[in-house]
C-alpha cells in the first residue's frame, strides 16, 4: 500500500486491455493474489480429485464499499466460500471479476485486494483467475465484484434445503442482523451511532467443526440478504415442514436491538454475512453446539427452534407472553417504521 | 403480567368489543400473539390509528407531483414509501427518477435542506398528535434559520373527533398512549360523559395485557369508564410544551381520512404566519381528488364494520408486496398485520 | 401509530439530548421537556423526546393491577 500514490486513480485506460491493464493487474492483483495456480494464461489449469465438486457464483455490490468489520473484498470471498461450505464442500479455488468505476482510488483497490487475499488464506482457498473492467464515471457504484468458486465435497455429508425433517433442531451460529445493521449505520441516513461491526467471516472452519462433530446434518444455509427469517421461510418451503421458533432464544446483540427499536425493524430480517442456519436431528444438536461454541465465529451459537410436521411452509414464533404468532413473511425493501 | 393474562383468558361475561386505535398497538398485539389467548367473548378491532392507513390516495398524488413535476426532494418516514396513490406510489415515482429520501425525523429533513441549498426539500407531514410536535419543531427551525428551500406537505390528524365519529363501533377503546402523552387525558374523560369507555395503554406486553385486563374488570359494572394505564409516560395534562408549540404553528382544519371520508376539524394545517412553509401554497398545487380501488374495504375495516378477511381483495389482489389499500401497505395496518401474523396457522 | 422508544439521556446541550437505547445512540430534540437531566429516561418519537418515563412497565403494571384489586381507583 505504501508504494501506491494516493493521487492515483483507476482510469478507462486501465480497462482497455493494453499496457496499463497489465500494469494494474501486476501492481494490484498479482501482487496480492500470487500463488502457483494464478498464471498469466487464459485459464487456470487445476488438478481434479476423485469425488464431486461444488460450484457456485455470486455478485457483490455494497454501499458503502468499506464498513466496520470488512469491505467489499472480504465480503466477496466470504460469500462464495460460505456458499460452498454450506454444501459441506471444502473451498479450493476462486475466480474474481471486477467492475471498477472510473476514478476509483488505486489505494482503495489495493486495500480491497489485500482483504481478499487475507480472507482467502484464512478460508484455505486459492484465487486462480480474474478479470478487470473499468466502467465510466457513474455507471457503477465504486466497485462491483463477482466471485466464482469450486470446492471438494466431504465424503458422507449431504446437505440441502429440502432435507429438514420434523424433529430437527434449528441452530443459528451467532447473533443475527449484524451485517445489515452495520451497513444501515454506515450509510448514516438516520444519524444513529452504535458500536456494531459486521459479522462478515469465512465459515469453512465453522462448517468443518460441525461435520467433524456429526455427519448427520440435514441443512446448512448461510443467512445473507433477507437475514435468518428469510432462510427459515426458504427451508420451510423447500422441505415442506413447519418451523417453531422461540423468540427469546434468538441471539441479538443489544445494540442491534436498540437500532431496530429506533427504526421499527425486525432483526431476523436484517442481513448477516457470517451466520449459518443449521438443521440437524435433536440428538445431534448438543454435540454440534459444543463444537460451534469453541469456534471463533460461532461462540454465541444457539438452538432457536425446532422443525414440526404441522403448518408446513410457515414459521411460528412462541412470543414473550407464551402465545404463538406467525413470523411475518419476508418481502420487499426494509423500510423504517416511524409514524 | 400473569395476573392480567389470567383475567383476560378466564373472561366469560358478555361480548366485549375493544378497538385499538393505534397502529403500533395493532402491530404489537399481532406480534405478541395476544389474539390467540383471547376468549371468544373478547373481540379486538383494529381502528383508524395508523397515519399511513388513513392517508388518502390524493395525498400521495400530491407528493408524486412535487417530486416528478417540481423536482423537489421528498423527505418521508419509510412508512409512506409504498402507499399506492391514484397512479403510483413514491417507490414507483423513485423508479422514474424522483428523489425520495427516508428520514427518521422531520428535523433531519431540515438539516438536509440546509446542506442542500440548491434543492427544494419537502417533508411529508403525516401522523397524529405524537408526531405533530416534531413537524412543528422542523417548521419553526426552518423559519428561525430563514431556510427558503424547506416546506411541508401537511396531512396531520388529531384523534378527538375521530373517537366521536367512531362512537358505538366498540365497547371500549384502547387509547394510544403516545398520543395521550402529548394531549393528556381530558379528552378521554370527556368521552366518558358521552358514554364512551376506554383506557390509555402503553406498548410493552405487560402494558397491553394490563390495559386489556383493566377493560375486562371495569366493563363488569356496565358503566362507562376511563383509566390511565400508562402512568409512567402519560400525565393528565399531557405535554404543555408540545401543545403550546402545536398551537403556535398549526390550526385545526377539516381532514379527509382514507376510507372514512372528511371528518370536520380532525386535521391540522400551518397557521398563516407559517404559510411560506406550506408546500401546497409554495408550489401552487392544484386540488387533487385521488382515486382508490372501489373494491377495497379499508374504510369498513377501520371502522370495525368488517374484518380484513371479509374483503375480496385480501390475500389475492392485495398483499403486502402488492398492496391495493393502505391498510395492507403499512406494517401497522390491520390488513397487513392480519396477512403477516394472521390466523392462517391452520392453512 | 407512533413507534416510541424508551432511552436514557446521556447528555444535553443546546436543547438537544444525546440518548442511548441499548447502545444505539442518537441526538434528539429536548425542546419539549424543560427539566431534563442526564440519567433520565425518555420516550422518543421521530427524533423528539416527548415525555419523561418515571417507572418500569413491570412496576407500573403491578401497581395498576393492585389498585384494581383494591378500591378500583388508580391515581390517574
Amino acid at each position: 500500500m505504501d508504494n501506491m500514490n494516493s493521487n492515483e486513480f483507476v482510469t478507462l485506460a486501465h480497462g482497455a486491455g493494453g499496457r496499463q491493464t497489465a500494469e494494474l493487474i501486476d501492481r494490484v492483483f498479482k501482487a496480492h493474489f500470487s500463488n502457483p495456480d494464478f498464471t498469466g494464461d487464459d485459464a487456470a489449469v487445476l488438478p481434479v480429485d476423485a469425488g464431486k465438486i461444488a460450484f457456485t457464483t455470486d455478485g457483490f455490490i455494497v454501499s458503502p464499499f468499506e464498513f466496520p468489520g470488512g469491505n467489499i473484498g472480504k465480503l466477496s470471498i466470504c460469500g462464495t466460500v460460505n456458499d460452498l461450505a454450506c454444501m459441506g464442500a471444502k473451498p479450493l479455488y476462486l475466480s474474481c471479476a471486477f467492475v471498477i468505476e472510473e476514478g476509483f482510488p488505486l489505494a482503495k483497490l489495493e486495500e480491497i485486494a489485500a482483504a481478499m487475499k487475507k480472507t482467502a488464506d484464512e478460508a484455505g482457498v486459492r484465487i486462480v483467475a480474474g478479470d478487470t473492467k473499468v466502467a465510466g464515471k457513474g455507471q457503477v457504484d465504486h466497485v462491483f465484484i463477482t466471485t466464482t468458486g469450486v470446492g471438494q465435497l466431504t465424503e458422507g455429508v449431504r446437505t440441502s434445503g429440502a432435507f429438514a425433517r420434523p424433529g430437527d433442531a434449528v441452530i443459528v451460529t451467532g447473533d443475527v442482523g449484524r451485517h445489515g445493521c452495520t451497513i444501515l449505520l454506515a450509510r448514516n441516513e438516520f444519524e444513529i451511532d452504535a458500536d456494531v461491526t459486521s459479522d462478515c467471516a469465512p465459515l469453512w472452519g465453522t462448517v468443518k467443526s460441525m461435520i467433524d462433530a456429526s455427519r448427520d446434518i440435514h441443512v446448512i444455509r448461510d443467512a445473507t440478504r433477507g437475514g435468518v427469517g428469510t432462510v427459515l421461510y426458504e427451508i420451510a418451503d423447500q422441505s415442506k415442514v413447519g418451523i417453531r421458533l422461540n423468540s427469546a432464544d434468538v441471539p441479538v446483540a443489544p445494540e442491534v436491538r436498540g437500532v431496530c427499536g429506533m427504526l421499527g425493524l425486525e432483526p431476523l430480517y436484517l442481513a448477516c454475512e457470517g451466520r449459518l442456519v443449521v438443521f440437524a436431528p435433536k440428538s445431534e444438536a448438543p454435540a454440534i453446539l459444543e463444537a460451534l461454541r469453541k469456534g471463533p465465529y460461532s461462540a454465541s451459537a444457539a438452538i432457536i427452534g425446532e422443525v414440526v410436521a404441522d403448518h408446513p411452509g410457515k414459521v411460528v414464533m412462541t412470543t414473550e407472553i407464551g402465545a404463538q404468532s406467525l413470523l411475518p413473511q419476508p418481502g420487499g425493501e426494509l423500510l423504517p417504521r416511524i409514524c | 403480567m400473569e395476573t392480567a393474562k389470567q383475567i383476560i383468558e378466564s373472561y366469560d361475561g358478555r361480548k366485549l368489543r375493544i378497538m385499538e386505535v393505534c397502529g403500533t398497538h395493532t402491530h404489537e398485539i399481532f406480534r405478541l400473539g395476544i389474539r390467540r389467548i383471547l376468549p371468544p367473548q373478547i373481540e379486538l378491532i383494529s381502528g383508524p390509528g395508523c397515519p399511513v392507513c388513513v392517508t388518502p390516495a390524493g395525498y400521495i398524488d400530491e407528493a408524486v407531483m412535487l417530486a416528478l413535476e417540481h423536482g423537489a426532494v421528498i423527505c418521508t418516514f419509510g412508512d409512506l414509501i409504498r402507499v399506492p396513490g391514484s397512479e403510483m406510489s413514491l417507490a414507483g415515482a423513485r423508479s422514474k427518477g424522483a428523489a425520495v429520501k427516508t428520514v427518521y425525523s422531520p428535523l433531519d429533513a431540515v438539516d438536509f435542506a440546509r446542506e442542500n441549498p440548491d434543492k427544494q426539500v419537502v417533508f411529508l407531514a403525516v401522523g397524529f398528535e405524537t408526531t405533530v410536535p416534531a413537524a412543528c419543531l422542523a417548521v419553526k427551525k426552518a423559519a428561525a434559520e430563514g431556510l427558503a428551500n424547506f416546506s411541508i406537505l401537511g396531512a396531520n390528524k388529531t384523534m378527538p373527533n375521530a373517537y366521536r365519529a367512531l362512537k358505538g363501533s366498540a365497547d371500549a377503546f384502547l387509547y394510544p398512549g403516545h398520543v395521550n402523552a402529548i394531549t393528556g387525558t381530558a379528552v378521554c374523560e370527556d368521552l366518558v360523559k358521552l358514554g364512551v369507555s376506554g383506557v390509555v395503554a402503553g406498548f410493552t406486553a405487560d402494558e397491553i395485557l394490563t390495559a386489556l385486563a383493566v377493560i375486562v374488570r371495569l366493563s363488569a359494572s356496565g358503566e362507562p369508564f376511563f383509566r390511565n394505564c400508562y402512568l409512567r409516560v402519560v400525565r393528565p395534562e399531557g405535554s404543555p410544551a408540545a401543545l403550546k408549540l402545536m398551537d403556535t404553528v398549526m390550526e385545526p382544519c377539516d381532514a379527509e381520512w382514507r376510507g372514512l371520508g372528511v371528518i370536520p376539524m380532525s386535521g391540522l394545517k400551518l397557521r398563516p404566519a407559517f404559510a411560506a412553509y406550506d408546500a401546497r401554497l409554495k408550489f401552487s398545487l392544484p386540488p387533487v381528488a385521488g382515486r382508490s380501488n372501489p373494491a377495497c374495504r379499508c374504510g369498513e375495516v377501520l371502522q370495525g364494520k368488517c374484518k380484513s378477511t371479509d374483503c375480496k381483495l385480501f390475500g389475492t389482489a392485495c398483499t403486502p408486496l402488492h398492496p391495493v389499500g393502505a391498510c395492507m401497505v403499512s406494517n401497522e395496518g390491520a390488513c397487513s398485520a392480519y396477512y403477516q401474523y394472521g390466523d392462517i396457522l391452520n392453512g | 401509530m407512533c413507534v416510541g422508544l424508551s432511552a436514557r439521556v446521556v447528555s444535553i446541550e443546546d436543547g438537544t439530548a444525546l440518548i442511548d437505547a441499548s447502545g444505539a445512540k442518537r441526538r434528539v430534540s429536548a425542546d419539549l421537556i424543560d427539566d431534563l437531566e442526564p440519567g433520565d429516561y425518555v420516550m422518543v418519537h421521530a427524533g423528539v423526546a416527548i415525555a419523561k418515563i418515571t417507572d418500569t412497565d413491570a412496576d407500573e403494571s403491578r401497581k395498576i393491577m393492585e389498585s384494581l384489586d383494591g378500591n378500583g381507583e388508580t391515581d390517574h
